[in-house]
């Protein structure tokens, strides 16, 4: 609960949070806060500035273009459940994000913490994988965009690198694909044990699977229960585990949830 | 390492206070301003017993930095009651139901309750569980303080089924 | 029966306070954020400490080095095992030789021995700065073998932890009453189960423990502002530990966040903070975060059930059966080992069995200690006879409803006498089952339980009886040269010089409403309403209106405090009454009668005395009271001693408990075969606490043990890794109930008044942990209903361990043979 010393820096714009950013190397961008704090408090993470993101206005937000949607890295899960662009564009997005943690939490939390974070437990990292988002990160040279592919490099680890700020989160427009979720959580909406999120589009499947890797894992099937399950059993996971599944148990459920999620699209 | 100068509005109040940078907003409300009425149950956001109204949203106060509050309105337990003392819907149907027993999850639960309300006049069984999923409670099993938001909200009449 | 007993706006008539759900009188400061909780109090000048804790579960310590620490600004100063080992003594051990020679200090001292044990304190102005010399506190260990699994714990070449002891047996002994092996030879079938598991847990206030203690250095005297719940106890261990007389250790609590046993054994953090105290010359204020209480302070016991064999009759009749019983209380015993032998209270559950034999022993292991959590020992002795119940239907193909009803103890067999010399006073068993069935709709989700399609579909029952007010005469049982037995409780009431009644109990409430229930008894007796009495809120040494056990704990406020609230209000009554009968005119004071706010005349009610009157008389105005008059002082107190007699020694057998509380739940569960995730669809708990004074109290108390336990059977486990590294250690990893996994919670009741108390009463609020043992059944339902022949063979039931017994029914359903002979 007590934290390291540290400086702390709340910018206006964009450009003085790249510019917080780039000028130390222990600056750390706080977006919502409700998973940094909390790694602040057993001093793991201990960054000498704080760049609290909370003030630029410019990050939040959501806007739809012919169906597809930009939305701000400082959006909060909040803003995204209660959004109508989202519920005209892409449902799954809020209603994913209705299930993750709490109220307080969802009032606090941001899209772009939520996948800067990386952390594997996490509900956006395999959805945004499925649904084929493309990320936004600024620095001072400049922006650049890359796929979730790209972005998601580890455990805690993304491609927004020291001096570098993820902006925004573009959502491809729907099309004809249908979108489905589901998960396994310690207790009802808890934290993820496994979970699956699938695009379905002209009788296939793309599936990615969070809390199995470091990083969602992608498997692509024609768009059928048992294919499904057999392409997932075939991809070769190797999870981890922890107090709260086994390996086996996490590669079994990997396989249901997988199923469960290209129905749910269904 | 930086301290802060940071003003801000608690249950109508103003105070301004120079802050180390580090200090969590609910050590703030409690040791600096001296409002025990928000607890600390966790260490790791879970618990909810610090859940205050920044701004009239609920968050909770242990995962903010103190200056990350600067300039904000802060509502707390101790902001709910009329200034003469008169208790809000709320938390005489807390009173009436047996809403709490230790009484110590009791003001996040209110808060996060009184945020519910303030959206949702009307919630559903369904909903209020959900509005104060984030807030742990160790006594009640939740069944009353339910009954009891219920209650506040005119959705539950005096004499329940028997 | 009612789903929810919901009174409000209650007029109360006065004299018939009693029995109504009155709102709390707690409730308002609690609601407006004005409670006061240990972590509330503040002095000048206070220091904050932190503790730096052990990385390693077994370690030796090597050196210790504070000097960066204290050299860093704003730090007043650090406490070290050295200084701890030097100023104090041990604390006291309740076990016999060798157990006894283990030595805990409120620093480790020589040896960590579970992760998380504070071993240098370091004080400073800020709660920040305190941690941040604590990261510069060096310590230097030397890594030993650990000890994980209690049933390792007495292997050739097992690491011992306390080396004076030369064992890791706390305690062991054989417990044997009635003729078990006549009756495994007798019976038409033995049924053996070769190992069940109780899992760890605790049930976790949401208020950790927390002090601000203060040294005066003219008086000697330390004051603690705490939550300790039992603090009679605890100056019993401190006060020869810090060499000082038990009344320089005043306890001071008023509003505690929940404790459930888990605040009986903080003596050794605030041991270390009356050291701090004394040493720094300034107050200090000691915040025990979640991850502390999860690694170091109280766990629930784990216990091991080995080589279970239950002689059945063929029509189910269960004549007893045996067990050795292993008890894991971690590192260090503290009030172990008295859990060795609180189960026996219960020693046969709700059931007529006659022989029984349990060999029980307790060892340490390189894990948390433990401490009496909500249930305490009794909660796993209940969950064996419940499996045992359930296990036995299973494999005779009996319906487990039969089976409970054939072996319940009958009502009209109460009061009885268990084959280990316990009293079960009152109850109906069978009438209980009925309605917890009825709740939930029996015939409805056995049909349902056919039909389904996808999930599986199962029906559990959990019997249990929370035996409240202890008779500590048990202690002798394991320990013969204790010098405790019996019981005591305390309260003191005064009508003061404008007439205001005031009480103060022994009691250390944690949100039970002590101050609401103990005014409905005094105001019926008083003839006033529960407004009028003001009842102290919390505890204070300083109060003298406390006895040796005072406290709350064991399932007891309801007989120990109550009845001595009764008789102090008894004495109050007569002293009123005598004073006014001479004041008017001479009457006898069973002519004289107290009715609101007035004692009166019966045969003239005009002539009336008010009670402000009385207490202006004798405390303000008393030249002219007449001698005879003259000893009343309007200020009574009352010692409650409950009827127990000393237990056998020699035959461990006696009546350990004065009340028996009975709670039967019954539960319908529907679980994904897929993923093997549990979930309740219905849940109803009945309960038979006898006489309520308060329902809607008593009704809260059932909810709460209800989900604790429901906590215990499907989300909440203290789980180590082999190394003796806490997996569990906060509420990230360690998952509370919240409100979306919970059913709605049906209740119903009966009163069974009982015999012993005088007001009918029974202790009640501990619960038994009736859900894990309902949960249990019904997952063991759900599973034989769907033909696998896999046991359920641990309390807690993660989806993961659910999935598992589908897949491979094998590894359990090997654990249980039945012969028949």
């Amino acid at each position: 609960m007590l934290l390291r010393e540290l400086d702390y820096a709340r910018p206006d714009s964009v450009d003085e949070a790249v510019k917080l950013l780039a000028a130390r190397e222990d600056a750390r961008a706080l977006a919502g806060g409700q998973s940094l704090v909390n790694v602040m408090k057993t001093r793991v993470a201990a960054p000498e500035l704080v760049v609290d993101l909370n003030r630029i206005d410019a990050l939040r937000g959501i806007s739809s273009n012919g169906g597809a949607l930009e939305i701000g890295a400082m959006t909060t899960y909040a803003a995204i459940v209660d959004s109508p662009e989202v519920a005209a564009a892409r449902p799954i997005l809020a209603e994913v994000a209705r299930t993750i943690a709490d109220v307080q939490v969802r009032n606090r939390g941001t899209i772009g913490g939520n996948i800067c974070s990386s952390d594997p437990t996490n509900h956006f990292p395999p959805l945004l994988a499925a649904l084929g988002a493309e990320l936004v990160i600024r620095s001072a040279d400049g922006e650049r965009t890359v796929s979730t592919d790209e972005f998601f490099e580890g455990v805690f680890a993304t491609a927004v690198h020291p001096g570098e700020l993820l902006t925004a989160v573009r959502i491809p427009a729907k099309g004809d694909a249908r979108d489905g979720w589901a998960s396994a959580t310690l207790g009802r909406d808890g934290t993820g044990i496994v979970s699956v999120a699938a695009t379905v589009s002209a009788g296939n499947a793309r599936i990615a699977i969070g809390c199995v890797a470091a990083t969602p894992v992608i498997v692509t099937a024609s768009a059928d229960e048992t294919a499904v399950e057999d392409a997932v059993g075939a991809a070769g996971l190797d999870p981890p585990s922890d107090v709260h599944a086994s390996a086996d148990y996490r590669r079994h459920l990997a396989a249901v949830l997988a199923a469960r999620a290209v129905r749910d699209a269904s | 390492m930086s301290d802060h100068t940071i003003a801000v509005s608690v249950n109508g109040e103003r105070y301004e206070r120079e802050v180390e940078a580090r200090k969590l907003l609910v050590h703030f409300i409690r040791d600096d301003l001296d409002l025990t009425g928000t607890h600390v149950g966790c260490d790791t956001g879970n618990c909810g017993a610090c859940t205050v109204l920044l701004d009239g949203t609920a968050v909770k106060s242990c995962m903010l930095l103190a200056p990350q509050a600067d300039g904000a309105e802060i509502t707390t337990v101790e902001g709910l009651a009329g200034d003469d003392g008169e208790l809000t819907p709320l938390q005489r149907a807390f009173h009436e139901h047996h809403g709490l027993q230790c009484g110590y999850c009791t003001p996040g639960m209110l808060l996060s309750a009184t945020y519910l309300l303030s959206h949702t006049p009307q919630p559903s069984e369904e909903e209020i569980r959900r509005a104060i999923q984030g807030n742990i409670c160790r006594c009640t099993g939740y069944v009353n303080i339910v009954k009891a938001v219920q209650a506040a909200s005119g959705g539950l009449s005096p004499v329940t089924e028997t | 029966m009612t789903e929810t007993a919901q009174e409000q706006h209650v007029e109360l008539e006065v004299g018939y306070a009693s029995g109504k759900s009155i709102p709390r009188k707690e409730d308002g400061r609690l609601v407006q954020g004005q409670g006061v909780f240990a972590d509330d109090v503040k002095r000048h000048g206070m220091g904050y400490v932190h503790f730096v804790r052990a990385p390693y579960a077994h370690a030796r310590i090597v050196s210790v080095d504070v000097s960066a620490a204290e050299a860093l600004d704003g730090v007043y100063g650090t406490l070290t095992p050295d200084e701890v080992a030097e100023l104090t003594d041990p604390f006291f051990e309740l076990t016999t030789p060798p157990g006894s020679q283990i030595k805990d200090y409120a620093l480790a001292v020589g040896r960590v021995r579970h992760i998380g044990e504070p071993v240098v304190a370091v004080v400073a102005e800020t709660r920040e700065r305190a941690r941040d010399a604590a990261d510069l506190v060096e310590v230097e260990y030397e890594p030993l073998d650990v000890i994980v699994d209690a049933r390792r714990a007495q292997d050739g070449g097992a690491p011992v932890l306390h080396e004076g002891a030369g064992t890791n047996v706390v305690w062991s002994g054989r417990f044997d009453w009635g003729d078990i092996d006549g009756a495994l030879k007798a019976a038409d079938r033995v049924v053996r189960i070769k190992e069940l598991h109780f899992d760890r847990f605790s049930s976790t206030p949401l208020e950790c423990s927390a002090a601000l203690v203060e040294y005066d250095r003219g008086t000697g005297q330390f004051t603690l502002h705490c939550n300790h719940q039992m603090p009679g106890v605890a100056a019993i261990w401190m006060g020869p530990a810090l060499r000082v007389p038990l009344d320089r250790l005043r306890f001071v609590t008023q509003d505690i966040g929940g404790a459930f046993g888990n605040k009986i054994t903080t003596h050794t953090y605030l041991t270390a903070c009356c050291l701090l105290a004394r040493k720094l010359k300034r107050p200090i204020q000691w915040t025990e975060w979640r991850t502390d209480q999860h690694t170091a302070n109280a766990h629930g016991n784990e216990r091991w059930f080995h080589d279970i064999e239950v002689a059945v009759q063929n029509d189910g009749t269960m004549l007893g059966f045996k067990v050795a019983a292993l008890d894991d209380c971690g590192a260090f015993p503290r009030y172990e080992p008295l859990g060795c032998i609180i189960w026996a209270q219960v020693t046969p559950g709700l059931y007529r069995w006659r022989n029984i034999r349990v060999d029980f022993t307790q060892v340490v292991t390189n894990k948390s200690p433990v401490a009496p959590n909500r249930g305490y020992s009794r909660m796993q002795q209940l969950w064996l006879t419940e499996r045992i119940c359930d296990i036995v239907a299973a494999e005779l193909g009996l319906d487990p409803v039969e089976v409970r009803k054939r072996n319940y103890i009958r009502s009209e067999e109460l009061p009885y006498e268990t084959p280990n010399g316990c009293v079960y006073d009152s109850g109906d068993y069978a009438r209980c089952l009925d309605i917890a069935l009825e709740l939930i709709d029996y015939d409805a989700a056995r049909a349902r339980q056919k039909e389904a399609d996808g999930k599986l579909i199962g029906i559990g029952i959990g019997s249990t009886l929370d035996s409240g007010t202890n008779n500590f005469g048990q202690s002798t049982l394991l320990n013969p040269e204790l010098q405790f037995s019996g019981n005591n409780e305390v309260a003191t009431i005064k009508l003061d010089i404008f007439g205001e009644i005031v009480l103060t109990l022994g009691t250390v409430p944690q949100g039970q409403g002590h101050e609401t229930t103990a005014s409905q008894v005094a105001a019926d007796i008083l003839g006033v309403s529960p407004d009028q009495i003001h009842v102290r809120p919390g505890h204070d040494s300083y109060w003298n209106s406390h006895a040796g056990f005072s406290g709350t704990y064991a399932s007891q406020f309801a007989v120990t405090g109550l009845e001595a609230v009764k008789g102090a209000a008894e004495k109050l009554s007569l002293e009123i009454r005598r004073l006014a009968g001479g004041v008017l005119g001479g009457a006898d004071p069973d002519d004289v009668i107290l009715e609101g706010g007035f004692a009166k005349r019966k045969d003239n009610p005009e002539a009336a005395l008010p009670f402000m009157a009385c207490g202006a008389i004798i405390n303000a105005n008393n030249a002219a009271i007449p001698p005879e008059l003259r000893d009343i002082t309007l200020n009574c107190r009352y010692v409650y001693v409950p009827p127990f007699e000393l237990p056998d020694k020699e035959r461990k057998f006696g009546n350990l408990t004065l009340t028996y509380a009975t709670q039967i739940h019954a539960c319908v569960v529907e679980i994904d075969p897929e993923t093997g995730e549990v979930e309740i669809a219905d849940y109803a708990a009945v309960d038979d606490c006898g006489t309520r004074i308060n329902p809607q109290i008593v009704e809260g108390q059932v909810h709460g043990a209800t989900v604790h336990a429901i906590g215990a059977a499907l989300y909440e486990t203290f789980a180590y890794d082999e190394y003796g590294q806490l997996l569990t250690s906060n509420f990230y990893d360690y998952h509370v109930p919240h409100a979306l996994d919970l059913p709605r919670i049906k209740t119903g009741h009966i009163e069974s008044p009982s015999p012993f108390s005088s007001l009918g009463t029974k202790g009640m609020g501990e619960g038994g942990g009736a859900a894990i043992h309902a949960i249990c059944s019904a997952i063991q339902d759900a599973l034989r209903t769907a033909g696998s022949p896999a046991v359920v063979n641990d309390s807690f039931n993660p989806p993961e361990r659910v999935w598992r017994m589908l897949q491979a029914p094998e590894e359990t359903a090997a654990l249980v043979e039945v012969t028949t002979q």
